[in-house]
């Protein structure tokens, strides 16, 4: 027995926009819970261990926000005046944090009132970290200084002056006590080593460097500045690898994705851009509403963190399995995958004698009409609103199917005034679209050709005729414009491929495609 | 970082002047002070300090109302002692040097300068309400009071670790509150502290005291409000100083930015409250001061003020102040550079109330009045104030020139010249280039930043922006502006949308002309340029592929839709008429065949009746085209149609 044959649903590529894993990936969180702060967000913090809470400073505040509270969990208010860099040590038991007023005050995040105070600086501290060790700490100030700090009994190891401008971010080494960045608004990165008491390494980043970064291997560093985020080899002694320039305003901040594969960037053009680490291409954007000063990247990238000027934090949670559950749960009255695919992989002994039964083959609801000829309905169940609307392909390929079977007049005929609007809304929507265009022409021809005799009795379809005389118009404009443009481009090639003879357009035309 | 949120230091002062709210002083962000008529609505005076850029105005306060003979032993006064009504006049205003400026209205003119007391920038300015004195509180910790008979420093004392941000002296004048985190009470004749009062975490920006009964009655109360606090805490001062916290809180949206209140007199009288935030609202509150209340208070009406577009945007106001009755609240809203003053009536039955007000129209109100003391403003048109805080507001104010008060009148003259001379500028400058080439250009270059920083960043926002032009020369000369390596991008972003929706894809194509024609030698000596170019000249191809077909279906429905419209013209005139038409049929043969007479002369008579035959065949056959459906009318219409449409070819 011949089996019927379904409709060949042509899947036809969109072009411009690619869908890569990447897409996917980031694409898949929630809409974003938003916080309104007491001013602008300058710091975002992860602290190290389980539950992953984050430390937001805004303002004269640090709040600590827990992974789903929407409500901060602790808040440290005892600031003279703006916080800056509110940082965990790397046990997240401790939290340090500098000031407008030049003191840096550690915390413990069970507490309240500051454990330490370190006061030496002379102006704003806008950078503060712990060192590997979790016994120092590392400031950087508008002094244009950076110092070491003893924690236990709050006094000055070292201080360096190499940097002639604000130093406004570093960074400690997780790996070797000894070894911190520190990245500086006279255009330079330093890497200092606490053994030697001076830089090591010197890196000319060529703006103002507003945020650093370095990889888990330690290996590369990333800086960011006016508008490009620069790569350097450390371990070549500071060699630039790479760089970015992605964006149109400075960007602000840089974090590294969990596995250390992407790359994100922050900027007060409103974007955060994330980057593949092989080859730096930028694999996917995200808009925000206003200018971004800090991005935090919760571990296994579960949450998205960003706050911008206008003083929101705006949280994005990624989609998780508990969600898929209650989707899977929806389903579970359905027999299990086992029922079906049980005695599939039977394999028949030797004797066995084998009785073969058809395979049931399954149809889509047209294809089942289109089986017994209901050419209508089937015409109608693809336009049924659910396909009409996320589907056009399938309506266009069963009006294209029942072109090639010569049935098509029959299948648009015989409409009332519901369904003939709906059938001509339909090709509106979708005429301009050249991978429909073809077969759609045909059926409005078919259509006008079939309703002739009674146009101008609807006062619904008249006005639908007219938005499709109007729509053809148009396009006929915008093709005739195309046209022209086609001649130019024939006219550029034909001049950029001297070596043929005769350089018609109609010879350079084929000649590259 | 690159940009901090707003603190406090941004606020900018705004008063009204005391009694008669005649005039409402501010300072703007240009550092000049501008002194409304609240009346007339208009600028009454401006005042440009000589150190307005370094040492902009921190704070201002209005002195007590007096006529302007009290004060015989001022002999600067002397001249001006015409007036003897009651008047708001002079105005004291500190700087972020240090120093406190007098201003006198009457004068128009700087009236005198404190200065050499403070270290720090002033906070705040306090008048005693009855005697001649000035106290200021500064950030170098100390509050200085001024004598202005003399002035000189009368006294000067150390009133807190941090800085002092507010002063308040009691209505009769025995008592001073200061504040920086803790609040202070003084006592003015020994200068020893009365009490303190602890409670806010910020620096306090506001202090009032809200009765007027004296400290020992446990009647004096008094209100404080803290930056970044969205609560206005009452103070009790009590006898027996069990004063620790504060009696009543009033909930807030935002901090507090300008203050008016009615003090009560007695129990029985309600203080009358009015606040406006931050944020732009005015919150009204009205409350019996009788004792703590554990509960904070919500406002008893809510004022915001939007503007009248579709979308519409708050219009932040400025300062409040309450009426005689309780219903009129004086207004101050819009910009500081030039606000809109208005008396308005508040339901204060509804709890929220919100006034649309066309700012656009209000806004562009010309300055030019002529006030006493106001020279002409210099009306430079090619200035633009941006405006903050109206965003979106694109309406061009009308800046006024530098022209300061202080000249003396023989300038005046002189003045009026360099006004001509800067006007004949203008109009020269203006008609030489043309003002439309001139905003165009600015906008095309404008468009080509946009447009690169677009392309960059991929920002579909910006790009939609710069996509939009319908102006072809603004097209152009974008492009013609776009650095080469920009070029490719603007194509593939093209190429993307142009395969959308006809009606904004033909916006694409000009753009995509523009590129091709001025960029043409870059493209071709692209080594790469059929790989580059080549997704674009397919996705072209691919969709003028069905241009033959799309011309006949428009043909179809052009043919169609004027049939169908003449047939409903026909059938609006004559629609029981039969005869009528039947005589049109018969005219209309005729006509054809007279046109044959005159291509064919030699035709017979019996040609005639075939011609008739074949015309009566078309009816025949256009009716069967139509069977039953369609009336005879219809079948006419069409005829007449086609005749038409033949006798326009011929």
């Amino acid at each position: 027995m011949a089996s019927f044959k379904p409709t060949k649903i042509q899947v036809y590529p969109k072009l411009g926009e690619k869908v890569t894993q990447d897409t996917l990936y980031w694409k898949n969180y929630k809409a974003p819970v938003q916080i309104k702060e007491f001013g602008a967000v300058t710091s975002i913090d992860f602290s190290p261990v389980t539950p992953h809470n984050f430390a937001v400073t805004a303002f004269t505040r640090i709040h600590i926000y827990g992974p789903f509270s929407q409500e901060p969990v602790k808040s440290f208010t005892r600031f003279k005046d703006t916080a800056y860099c509110g940082r965990f040590r790397s046990d997240g038991q401790l939290l340090v944090a500098g000031c407008e007023d030049s003191v840096v005050r550690l915390f413990d995040v069970s507490g309240k009132v500051a454990l330490r105070l370190f006061k030496g600086h002379t102006k704003a501290v806008h950078l503060t970290d712990f060192t590997s060790d979790r016994y120092q700490i590392l400031t950087g100030s508008d002094d244009y200084t950076c110092r070491l700090w003893d924690i236990p009994n709050a006094t000055e190891l070292t201080t360096y002056t190499e940097h002639t401008d604000y130093i406004r971010c570093g960074v400690t080494s997780k790996l070797n006590r000894d070894l911190f960045i520190t990245g500086s608004y006279d255009h330079t990165v330093k890497l200092f080593d606490a053994r030697v008491e001076k830089s090591v390494i010197t890196m000319d980043h060529g703006q103002p460097v507003e945020s650093v970064l370095l990889y888990p291997s330690e290996g590369l560093l990333v800086s960011a500045g006016g508008r490009h985020v620069k790569v350097w080899d450390l371990l070549k002694g500071g060699q630039p690898l790479v760089s970015l320039k992605n964006h149109h305003k400075t960007v602000t901040s840089l974090a590294l994705s969990s596995n250390g594969q992407r790359l994100l960037s922050a900027s007060l053009d409103r974007h955060v851009k994330v980057y593949n680490t092989t080859n730096y291409k930028v694999v996917h954007n995200f808009d925000y509403a206003a200018s971004i000063l800090s991005l935090g990247l919760a571990p296994d990238d579960a949450s998205i963190v960003v706050g911008m000027t206008n003083s929101i934090l705006s949280i994005k949670h990624r989609k998780n399995q508990e969600d898929s559950k209650e989707i899977a749960g929806q389903q579970r009255r359905r027999p299990s995958y086992r029922v079906f695919v049980k005695g599939k992989n039977y394999v028949p002994k030797q004797d066995d004698y084998l009785v073969s039964k058809p395979v049931k083959e399954h149809l889509a609801k047209y294809d089942k009409q289109l089986q017994r000829f209901n050419v209508s309905k089937a015409l109608d169940t693809a336009l049924g609103t659910y396909i009409r609307f996320r589907k056009p392909e399938i309506t266009v390929a069963v009006i294209k199917e029942l072109d090639r079977r010569g049935t098509l007049k029959n299948a648009l005929a015989g409409r009332d005034e519901r369904g003939l609007s709906q059938l001509l809304n339909f090709i509106i929507g979708n005429l301009v679209d050249a991978r429909f265009t073809p077969v759609l022409v045909t059926a409005a021809e078919m259509i006008l050709d079939i309703y002739q005799s009674v146009i101008g009795q609807s006062p619904v379809v008249d006005r639908q005729l007219l938005r499709l005389q109007d729509l053809v118009k148009r396009e006929i404009e915008f093709q005739k414009d195309l046209l022209e443009v086609l001649g130019m481009l024939d006219t550029m090639f034909a001049s950029s491929l001297p070596r043929k003879e005769v350089p018609c357009s109609g010879i350079a035309t084929l000649d590259w495609v | 970082m690159a940009a901090d949120g707003g603190s406090s230091s941004l606020q900018l002062p705004c008063v009204f002047s005391p009694k008669s709210r005649q005039f409402l002083a501010l300072c703007a962000q240009d550092g000049r002070l501008r002194i409304w008529n609240t009346d007339s609505k208009t600028l009454h005076q401006e005042y440009v300090p000589s150190a307005h850029l370094s040492a902009t105005c921190t704070c201002i306060a209005w002195g007590p109302c007096r006529t302007v003979k009290e004060g015989p032993q001022r002999k600067k006064r002397k001249s001006e002692a015409v007036q003897v009504e009651e008047k708001a006049d002079l105005l004291a205003m500190g700087t972020a040097a240090g120093t406190v400026l007098i201003y006198s209205t009457a004068k128009g003119a700087l009236h005198c300068t404190l200065d050499g007391a403070h270290s720090g920038g002033v906070n705040c300015v306090q008048w005693h309400p009855e005697e001649s004195l000035l106290y200021s509180g500064s950030d170098d910790t100390n509050i200085v009071e001024w004598d202005l008979q003399t002035g000189k420093t009368r006294s000067k004392w150390k009133a807190d670790h941090a800085a002092v941000t507010s002063l308040c002296v009691s209505p009769d004048g025995k008592l001073l509150l200061s504040a920086g985190h803790i609040i202070k009470m003084w006592d003015l004749d020994t200068k020893e502290v009365y009490r303190k009062f602890t409670g806010h975490s910020t620096a306090v920006t506001t202090l009032r005291f809200a009765t007027t009964r004296p400290p020992d009655s446990n009647g004096l109360y008094f209100l404080s409000g803290a930056a970044h606090d969205r609560l206005l805490s009452v103070w009790q001062v009590r006898e027996d100083g069990k004063d620790k916290n504060s009696v009543v809180s009033f909930t807030l949206t935002d901090e507090p930015q300008h203050i008016d209140l009615v003090t009560s007199n007695s129990k029985e009288e309600a203080v009358r409250l009015a606040v406006v935030c931050k944020d732009g609202q005015l919150h009204l509150f009205e409350h019996f001061l009788n004792g703590p209340c554990k509960k904070p208070l919500s406002p008893s009406c809510t004022v915001q003020m939007s503007d009248t577009k579709e979308s519409p945007i708050p219009i932040p106001l400025l300062a409040a102040v309450l009426g005689a009755d309780t219903r009129t609240v004086m207004l101050a809203y819009g910009s500081h550079l030039q606000p809109v003053m208005e008396k308005v009536e508040i339901n204060t039955a509804e709890r929220h109330v919100c006034l649309t007000r066309d700012v656009q129209t209000t806004l562009s109100l010309s300055m030019e009045t002529t006030v006493s003391k106001v020279k002409t403003p210099i009306v430079n048109a090619k200035s633009k104030v941006l405006v903050p805080g109206l965003p979106g507001h694109k309406a061009p104010l009308k800046g006024t020139s530098q022209g300061s008060e202080k000249r003396k009148k023989d300038t005046d003259t002189k003045e009026m010249s360099i006004a001509e001379r800067l006007g004949e500028i203008d109009l020269s400058t203006v008609s030489e280039k043309g003002a439309s080439k001139g905003t165009a250009s600015l906008t095309t270059d404008n468009f080509a930043v946009l447009l690169v920083q677009g392309l960059e960043s991929n920002d579909a926002s910006i790009l939609n922006k710069v996509f939009q032009t319908r102006k072809e020369m603004v097209i152009k000369k974008t492009v013609a502006r776009l650095p080469l390596s920009a070029v490719l991008p603007l194509v593939e972003e093209l190429t993307k949308r142009l395969q959308g929706h006809p009606f904004t894809a033909a916006l694409m194509v000009r753009w995509l002309k523009a590129v091709l024609m001025h960029h043409t030698s870059y493209l071709a000596s692209l080594p790469d340029l059929v790989t580059q170019l080549g997704v674009l000249y397919h996705m072209i191809e691919s969709r003028v592929k069905m241009f033959h077909k799309l011309t006949k279906l428009d043909g179809k429905l052009y043919l169609l839709m004027t049939q169908m419209a003449t047939s409903d013209s026909s059938n609006v005139v004559s629609d029981v008429d039969h005869t009528a038409k039947l005589v049109y049929e018969d005219e209309s043969s005729d006509e054809d065949e007279a046109s044959g007479d005159e291509g064919l002369p030699d035709e017979d008579s019996d040609h005639w009746e075939e011609d008739e035959a074949m015309t009566e065949d078309n009816q025949e056959e256009s009716e069967d085209e139509d069977p039953g459906s369609r009336t005879e009318s219809k079948a006419n219409g069409e005829e007449d149609m086609e005749r038409e449409n033949e006798s326009e070819e011929e």
